[in-house]
């Protein structure tokens, strides 16, 4: 019975895929809402605009990891000497895309869509202390910030120190997820190493000096014993888990994972979130597309769609609640006040510029997260 | 002579070629990378990274498969000691249905199920508070390497029990009798008569399990990835966050190493229990 029912659906599923002429392969990196924004908002718009143009998004995965499998995937498509390669459009981190650029994956795309020229933040031109000037459009920014349930934490700590000295008055109230469980930990790490190294300026510009590993290490020895007093959560969304179930007070989150969670119901729409002094890491994704896409006449046509400022405020900004991709100037005024103001609810705009920071180059990172695994873990 | 060895070489060659193409070659691939640095020659430096990193892993993952799978045996004796000796036939044929669910349950499942009910607001806790039998300020995760624990044994316990039953089914009854009618208790029986017998198939099952609780990444990665913290969850961490293949081939041998004693106990059985048939 039920299977009768099926079967027109699955036959108009079949002459849907008959009609649609071409597949656009976009390949994401980051958490599945990042799936979830192509397929739902994205995809249904661009095929509008482009009949007989089918969008198929996959993800591959949270944090670095997730790029290094598209690095992984390209990376084989090269060394197989393959001329069109099966990826059009792809979404990384900014590890990956020095990378990337570094080996010859990508093309420089910047200067044939138009949305290029809205871009206005440092880290179209570089990321992590590499050059991927032209190579890379960012599709958003996002930034870690603490989470705090307010009913607990009635002042929460302004700066790294006063955080240090409120964990031991507080003890198993504040959670993060180390290093191998997701950026929003690793950011926090790095943000510490910042905070105590005395390093911040040349973590983010360099130039990379390998002697810096004994301050780094000295810091790092720091965060062992605050280690003591907090409680180690299982990933991103575990930190958000944690402080939804009232089992820890305070933890480092995504700012956009945080505004999504409460605006589904998934959080206590009590808690909120404070960015701390000398600031913690924030970074874009990139859209990029790679050096010998089978389609990238299409890719760049997607990628003008998704930079627009409309999409931007809609999607971007309004729906996913990440900071917008191009300069906040051209997204704002296609927004309502209401909903602009909403993403700096907690956070000013002069707040995040003064203590949303970049991670550290590519090199310090390695160094702080091996070190993290040598000095604090062991 | 020599057409029938032809032929029966044809007749394996299949799978020989598989064994070779799937696990011989990959693990000689896996040999080189893991000995091998950057300019191409033999080095230890990735098992000395590996062993300076994650030497406490190693240990943690040691201890807790050893702990899982001396708690599975006795869960596992416990369980079908009670199916062959048990006196009221309406509670065997209840736990007969009941202990094999796990079996049927994926671990990255179990490791998810165990993440809500082992917490510390989770289900286990709620539960113990509402029924008075502890106060909720003392109340605590158990998602640490308890948790593990528990996830492994609920998932690896059935898969015991299950060979162990069968085993246990299939032992001459006279001599439970003839131990009863001389007055044995139950318990007396388990452990002099039956457990005796079952040795073999007993230890096969534990090796089994803790071969694989050595291998599994869901339920460490969903209940406790960070450390200590088990090996493959580092494996998978050097892999795909620093792409760092070498010493991730050398934490496998490593781990290769430990699931070898399972192995040489599992050899050493099967080749026992082959002399004493043939």
């Amino acid at each position: 019975m039920k299977f009768r029912h099926l079967f027109p659906v699955a036959l108009f599923a079949f002459a849907g895929t008959l009609f649609a002429q071409t597949t656009l392969n976009v390949i994401t990196a980051g958490d599945q809402n990042m799936v979830d924004y192509v397929n739902n908002y994205l995809a249904p718009k661009f095929e509008a605009m482009n009949p007989g143009v089918k969008v198929r998004a996959v993800g591959t995965g949270p944090g670095d990891a997730g790029s290094q499998k598209i690095y992984e995937k390209l990376s084989a498509q090269q060394k197989a000497g393959n001329n069109e390669w099966d990826v059009d459009v792809a979404v990384i981190h900014q590890l990956a895309s020095a990378t990337m650029v570094n080996e010859k994956l990508l093309m420089m795309y910047r200067g044939d869509v138009s949305a290029g020229k809205l871009v206005s933040r440092d880290t179209a031109k570089n990321a992590l202390g590499a050059n991927v000037d032209g190579y890379v459009l960012p599709m958003f920014h996002s930034q870690i910030a603490f989470a705090y349930n307010p009913d607990t934490v009635k002042a929460p700590p302004k700066s790294f120190v006063e955080l240090n000295e409120w964990v031991k008055k507080n003890p198993k109230q504040f959670g993060y997820n180390g290093v191998k469980g997701g950026m929003s930990g690793v950011g926090f790490v790095t943000g510490w190493v910042s905070a105590y190294s005395g390093l911040a300026d040349k973590l983010e510009k360099g130039p990379y000096d390998a002697s810096s590993q004994a301050a780094i290490d000295k810091a790092l020895s720091g965060l062992k014993e605050f280690n003591q007093y907090v409680v180690m959560t299982p990933g991103n969304a575990g930190t958000l888990d944690m402080l939804n179930r009232g089992e820890i007070a305070m933890g480092p989150v995504w700012v956009d994972m945080f505004y999504t969670w409460q605006a589904d119901g998934r959080l206590n729409p009590k808690v909120k979130l404070s960015l701390p002094s000398p600031g913690l890491p924030g970074q874009p994704m990139y859209y990029v597309i790679p050096a010998k896409a089978a389609h990238a006449a299409l890719a760049k046509k997607f990628i003008d769609l998704a930079e627009s400022p409309d999409v931007q405020a809609e999607g971007i900004v309004k729906q996913f609640n990440w900071y917008p991709g191009i300069d906040p100037q051209f997204v704002q005024s296609k927004m309502d006040a209401a909903s602009w103001n909403k993403l700096f609810t907690d956070i000013s705009p002069a707040d995040l510029s003064k203590y949303g920071r970049p991670f550290p180059l590519s090199s310090y990172f390695k160094d702080i997260t091996e070190g993290y695994e040598r000095v604090v873990t062991k | 002579m020599n057409r029938q060895r032809a032929i029966a070489l044809a007749l394996i060659a299949p799978a020989l070629a598989v064994v070779a193409l799937f696990f011989v070659a990959p693990l000689a691939m896996s040999l080189v990378v893991a000995f091998r640095s950057k300019n191409g020659a033999f080095t230890l430096e990735h098992f000395a990274k590996a062993f300076d990193f994650y030497s406490t892993d190693l240990l943690f993952t040691l201890a807790i498969v050893v702990l899982s799978t001396l708690l599975i045996g006795i869960v596992a004796i416990a369980i079908a000691g009670y199916l062959t000796l048990g006196g009221n036939p309406r509670a065997v044929a209840v736990l007969r249905w009941l202990y094999r669910w796990p079996l049927f349950i994926p671990f990255v499942v179990a490791g998810q199920v165990m993440r809500t009910f082992l917490a510390k607001n989770g289900m286990l806790n709620h539960v113990l508070i509402g029924t008075g039998l502890i106060d909720p300020l003392s109340a605590q995760s158990l998602l640490d390497w308890r948790g593990i624990v528990v996830a492994f044994v609920w998932k690896q316990a059935p898969f015991v029990t299950l060979l162990l039953a069968g085993a246990m089914a299939s032992l001459e009854p006279q001599h439970i009798e003839a131990a009863r009618n001389l007055g044995a208790r139950s318990m007396r029986v388990l452990i002099d008569i039956i457990l005796p017998q079952v040795r073999g198939t007993l230890l096969v099952g534990l090796v089994l399990s803790f071969v694989t609780m050595l291998s599994v990444l869901s339920v460490p990665l969903m209940i406790n990835p960070n450390s200590p913290t088990m090996i493959t969850v580092d494996v998978a961490y050097r892999i795909s966050t620093h792409g760092d293949y070498p010493v991730a081939n050398a934490l496998c041998l490593l781990s290769l190493g430990l699931s070898a004693i399972g192995a040489a106990f599992y050899l050493r059985h099967a080749s026992r229990s082959s002399v004493a048939t043939s």
